[in-house]
């Protein structure tokens, strides 16, 4: 059971992270299926910046992490600048774009990773070597009973995350930075006409997007795959895609959504190792995450409304 | 100075864009010729010689003469090869093509691969059957099965209104799960950890073919590919299908109102633009190869998108964008064996030209407002002589 | 120092193509209310929105309180205290009213002494308090999508006092109100003025100017023909001078010869997304050679009425008989067949596929027969052929012919088109959903005109309008529509137009028995 717990919750905040970056690219207006690339760019940056910087630093530090934490931030959200490009200034097909971005992301990050292993580090390998994130418990809140399980054996970006995570909610429905975000996404002529600058506040909520991605990604990096290679690319961008959807373009549902993800997903594989089953049915507990997000899509997707103006390119001449 | 120097340049650039008649086929040109600058740009910073590589790439296609070749290899023996990569990129590219015109995008097509080539390796690949049955059944078995998991998708789409991006997405990891646990469970030749080799009877290539005195790889696929591209020009442009398709894919409440059913025929398009994915399933896994790795899903369904936005979505331009980024992906191995250029660059090069193609939609607007513009200020002009 | 608070002098825009504004002058002075008077495509909205900072004028100059400025952003006017109600409201649909009008200008709060946020209680208060003042009461909280377009247009001027606008303009806003709500928009404009607000009002209706404006420019073809002082203009003069030549009001029609019924709906009832309630139990019938005008004010379900019967929505209950057959579960290409003819509402999402050419547009619900194609296959040069004889009989212009794309096509024209390929099918049922929106005179005539031919060769046809003046002019039988219920139905001769406003304010009916 807190094994359950501990694994689900390490897979469902970093996607969880992700997806509110897509609420506030979408929100805006902007359809955001760039997700994935973003991520992982932003993990890529982050990746190179430890692996760079690693030799500094005593085997176990904790810096190189947080270092790499900043840096993943600042790459997704200088890659999603393209998608800022492409979507409001070039006025290009949103779902393209996303598209585009992530096959561009994925063929260049896998090309630099080998290059720059190949050049820099005089090493043929398609990926930079970062080890697993220490991991930390909460000494009193752990002792709870179940519940307790959440605040033990947590990775740090867990606790970043959840600051981050509160940040953005106060953000997005207190301020009158979120009022104009949220506005956006409506009626964007409403919001012109207002005296604010549309594309300013798209562009951001695109660049806040992308640092969450990123910042997502890495986490995925230092925990699951332990590592950076083209296996960050595994479709979390999309599952976060999913959860946003199930949780209607709102913060709080969406974190239910992603919690169920993690739990599902975690589930299985304590079920792989309760039964004792050969490895090769793990590939079937992977599965799981992405069952769950058709069979959801298939009772939730009619039922959730879709901003307004998701997807439509604003034309200011245009009423 | 500099500024007057721009305008000229901007001149000789919309110019040639501007024109309409030609603007379906200059925007991709456009796009490839600066795709290609950016690419000899990277490849110049790491030291290498951007012409030498690019030249690499034709010898590697076999559009060029390397300079020695192996035992019974030769131009001809890399040219067929290359035909064999091709043939799957002409398929998949047909199948997001027709799912583009219906206004789905179908990135899905590299799971739809795995899911028809895998059916069709077990079913009839480990068979015994004999060429003549095994061979139309193979690409029937490819075809219905890529048709089915289409279809799927579409009728998602009609009935729970899923996005067919996120549900395409999806059905690729379930697909890519799904056959890695059957494979590893059931079909795993030991030593390449890979599905067993299939028999050469359901193969849609002919192996180490003797002509002459070359040994070469003859893929019957190509011919199926032809005429998959002639039929789906003819559906699209000549049939009231196509018309309906077309009418959905830009208008889906105009599609509504005119009478069509939008249901039926975004259906009808997933299940050819998935039978075309099947198509590209059999002859990569049955075809350019004889087995399936597991876990893996080929590039392929992705570059088939950069293929169809670069083919200006229509199937003879198809035929031509297929070849180019054929080129770049197959050349790719020997240039970096010659070169030492990273082969992944091919990739990248191929993701840039997306990149553009994406931005098409803008150049043509552009070109268009230039053109306004040019036509203004003529009016203008014109206007003060008068006055 | 001029007594004028706005001045514009020579002003020229153009646009690709055309020229919106073309030496146009015309000043304001302050406290007046100063019409602006002009058809579709006149160049007034144009010329407020350079005012109004959402374009700049390529030639002359705007003064402000005898102030030379360059108004270069809505921002900008808004500092120069001019505000503008659009024709097309700009609201946030699941915003509160409250919400909408601080936007861009929110009073902030710090909670904790440190956060900083939207300060929603003070902005309800604030709102509350200004609607008071100005007599336009509204409920601070309730979301926009729940209140209705004259709340809505309230929000939207409660938003330029917001503001504290003293130049306000009003872009054609009775267009969506009823007959009492208009008049009671005149109140408020009228005391607006009163409070010392300066007033500029677009419209093409001649007795509202008439009603309340002090002055009134008429614009036509981008040209500024003439400043009237309204008081001592008769409205003959006035619509004369705005179309450039003698205008008719009535429509020439024959009287009514009625054939066997048509259309029967019985007890139609549709639901729309939300599972609300949009039609309710409507029953009527429409015989051959007979109009049936749907009047009411806009989004009290007359499109939903409009779809169910050719087929869009599927209805929650009730029946559609069309020639004694029941219609109600076929699809829309079976009902096409079996003769309805439907021109839309949305002539750009709905009537057109604005990427195909003006040749399959015009075949787009025939392309499937013979001749146009067979087996499945289609016959490109009969395409050709029908679009050829369409675009001449029904003069549609175009750049390249059969090869145009429509969406390059203008409004005009487009309506147009549609108009040829729908009256092409023969139908025995045509149905016109504002059919003359956002046309100009002479093309509305020529609908109007097109609307009689059909009756007059004994076709059944249903019009749903929102213009008093249309229902008036063309109706045989008149059915009014209010919030989803049929309120009354009357041969056109029984019914005065204000009675027929009456009852689309849902309050018709009440002195009948005096």
């Amino acid at each position: 059971m807190n094994t359950i717990i501990i694994d689900g919750l390490s897979f469902a905040l970093p996607l969880f992270i992700m997806a509110i970056g897509g609420i506030y690219c979408e929100r805006s207006g902007i359809t955001n299926l760039a997700i994935e690339g973003l991520q992982g760019f932003g993990a890529f940056c982050g990746a190179l910046f430890a692996v760079c910087i690693a030799q500094y630093f005593a085997g176990n530090s904790p810096v190189p992490f947080y270092l790499a934490m900043l840096f993943a931030f600042l790459g997704g959200m200088l890659f999603s600048l393209l998608h800022a490009m492409l979507c409001i200034k070039f006025k290009a097909n949103q779902v393209i774009s996303g598209v585009v971005i992530n096959i561009l992301a994925m063929a260049l990050t896998e090309f630099m990773t080998k290059q720059i292993n190949a050049s820099v580090f005089g090493a043929a390998s398609n990926k930079f070597v970062l080890g697993v994130s220490a991991r930390i418990t909460v000494p009193v809140l752990s002792q709870i009973p179940v519940l307790g399980a959440v605040f033990t054996n947590l990775y740090p970006f867990e606790i970043v995350i959840a600051v981050i995570a509160l940040i953005t909610w106060y953000v997005l429905y207190k301020t009158r930075f979120g009022l104009h975000l949220r506005a956006c996404g409506d009626n964007p002529h409403a919001v012109d006409a207002a005296g604010i600058e549309v594309s300013r506040v798209r562009l951001i909520a695109v660049m806040a997007s992308g640092a969450l991605s990123g910042l997502g990604g890495i986490c995925f990096a230092y925990s699951i795959s332990a590592n950076f290679s083209s296996n960050i690319y595994s479709g979390y961008g999309y599952l976060a895609i999913a959860a946003l959807i199930f949780g209607n373009w709102k913060i709080m549902p969406t974190l239910g959504a992603c919690l169920l993800f993690g739990f599902a997903r975690s589930g299985g594989y304590e079920l792989v190792k309760v039964l004792e089953m050969p490895s090769s049915y793990q590939d079937l507990v992977m599965v799981l995450p992405y069952v769950l997000t058709l069979l959801m899509l298939i009772f939730f997707s009619k039922k959730n409304h879709a901003p307004k103006a998701l997807g439509v390119i604003y034309d200011k001449g245009a009423r | 100075m500099k500024k007057n120097s721009n305008s000229i340049i901007h001149k000789l650039i919309f110019q040639t864009i501007g024109h309409e008649k030609r603007q379906h086929y200059m925007i991709p040109v456009f796009t490839i010729v600066l795709s290609l600058i950016f690419g000899a740009v990277v490849i110049a910073l790491l030291g290498n010689n951007p012409f030498k590589a690019y030249y690499n790439l034709l010898q590697g296609s076999g559009l060029a003469p390397k300079a020695s070749y192996a035992g019974h290899k030769g131009m001809i023996t890399d040219f067929t090869s290359f035909l064999n990569a091709l043939t799957p990129m002409l398929f998949a590219a047909l199948a997001v093509l027709i799912a583009l015109r219906a206004g789905l995008f179908n990135i899905g097509v590299s799971g739809q691969m795995l899911a028809a080539g895998f059916t069709a390796t077990i079913l009839i690949g480990y068979s015994e059957l004999p060429a003549v049955l095994a061979k139309p059944l193979v690409v029937l078995i490819g075809f219905a099965v890529g048709a089915l998991a289409g279809a799927l998708v579409g009728y998602f789409k009609h009935r729970f209104n899923i996005n067919e991006v996120v549900s395409t997405i999806m059905f690729n990891y379930i697909f890519q799960y799904v056959v890695s646990f059957l494979i590893n469970t059931f079909y795993v030749d030991p030593v390449s950890r890979q599905s067993r080799n299939v028999g050469a009877a359901g193969r849609l290539t002919l192996v180490d073919v003797v002509i002459g005195d070359y040994k070469m790889d003859i893929p019957l696929g190509i011919l199926l590919a032809a005429v998959g591209i002639a039929v789906s020009a003819f559906v699209l442009n000549k049939t009231t299908l196509g018309f309906e398709i077309k009418a959905v894919g830009s208008s889906t409440r105009a599609a509504e109102y005119a009478g069509i059913q939008v249901g039926r025929t975004r259906v009808l398009a997933m299940m050819l633009s998935g039978g075309f994915s099947g198509l590209a399933g059999v002859t990569y896994y049955m075809g350019y190869f004889a087995s399936i790795q597991p876990k893996v899903l080929v590039s392929t369904g992705y570059d088939a998108i950069a293929v169809a936005l670069l083919g200006n979505s229509s199937p003879i331009g198809i035929i031509f964008s297929s070849f180019l980024i054929t080129v770049i992906s197959k050349g790719s191995t020997y240039m970096n064996s010659a070169s030492g250029v990273q082969a992944e660059i091919a990739s990248a090069i191929t993701g840039i030209i997306l990149l553009f193609s994406a931005c098409g939609a803008f150049i043509k607007y552009k070109a268009g407002r230039w053109k306004e513009e040019q036509k203004q200020s003529g009016h203008q002009a014109s206007d003060g002589r008068a006055a | 120092m001029s007594d004028y608070i706005i001045e514009m002098n020579h002003i020229t825009k153009r646009f690709p193509g055309i020229v919106a504004n073309d030496d146009v002058s015309i000043q304001v002075k302050k406290g007046e209310i100063y019409a602006l008077l002009g058809e579709n495509g006149a160049g007034k909205s144009t010329l407020m929105s350079m005012l109004f900072g959402m374009y700049e004028p390529d030639k002359g100059e705007i003064i402000i309180r005898g102030e030379k400025v360059k108004i270069q952003s809505p921002n900008h006017a808004t500092k120069l205290n001019i505000g503008m109600v659009h024709q097309h409201f700009k609201l946030v649909s699941n915003y509160t009213i409250a919400e909408n009008i601080i936007m861009g200008m929110e009073p902030v709060k710090k909670t904790l002494g440190l956060f900083r946020s939207v300060d929603l209680k003070k902005a309800n208060e604030d709102i509350l308090a200004l609607s008071r003042k100005f007599g336009l009461e509204v409920d601070p909280t309730r979301v926009i999508e729940q209140v209705n377009v004259s709340m809505q247009q309230r929000v939207e001027i409660l938003k330029m006092l917001y503001r504290e606008a003293e130049i306000l303009i009003f872009d054609e806003p009775t267009a969506v109100l009823t007959p009492q709500e208009i008049e009671f928009l005149l109140e408020i404009i009228r005391s607006l003025r009163d409070d010392g607000k300066t007033i500029i009002l677009i419209t093409h209706k001649l007795e509202e100017i008439k009603k309340i404006a002090d002055r009134c420019a008429i614009l036509c073809r981008g040209r500024l023909i003439d400043v009237l002082d309204v008081a001592s203009t008769d409205t003959k003069t006035m619509a004369n001078l705005m179309v450039g030549r003698e205008v008719s009001f009535t429509v020439d029609k024959p009287a009514p010869k009625y054939g066997k019924e048509v259309l029967r709906v019985e007890h139609l009832t549709v639901r729309n997304e939300d599972k609300y309630e949009v039609v309710k139990d409507v029953s009527f019938s429409i015989r051959e050679g007979e109009i049936f005008v749907v009047a009411g004010v806009s989004g009290n379900g007359q499109i939903e009425l409009a779809d169910a019967i050719a087929g869009l929505v599927k209805p929650a209950g009730g029946t559609v008989t069309l020639n004694g057959a029941d219609i109600t579960s076929c699809s829309i290409r079976k009902r096409n067949l079996a003769g309805i003819s439907y021109i839309p509402e949305d002539r750009h999402n709905v009537g057109l596929v604005m990427d195909y050419t003006l040749a399959d547009n015009l075949a787009l619900k025939s392309y499937f027969k013979e001749p146009f194609s067979r087996k499945g296959v289609m016959h490109g040069e009969e395409f050709t052929a029908y679009g050829d004889r369409l675009i001449d009989k029904y003069d549609i212009r175009s750049s390249q012919g059969n090869d145009t794309i429509v969406r390059s096509m203008s409004g005009g024209n487009q309506q147009k088109a549609i108009i040829a390929r729908e009256i092409e099918l023969g139908s025995s049922l045509t149905i016109f959903v504002q059919p003359t929106r956002g046309l100009d005179i002479g093309a509305i005539e020529n609908i109007h005109k097109q609307i009689i031919g059909e009756r007059s060769k004994g076709k059944a046809i249903l019009l749903i309008s929102l213009e008093l003046d249309e229902v008036m002019n063309l109706a045989d039988t008149i059915g009014v529509i209010y919030n989803g219920e049929i309120q009354k139905i009357a041969d056109a001769g029984e019914l005065t137009s204000s009675q027929v406003g009456e009852f689309m304010m849902g309050v018709g009916g009440r002195h009948e028995e005096k």
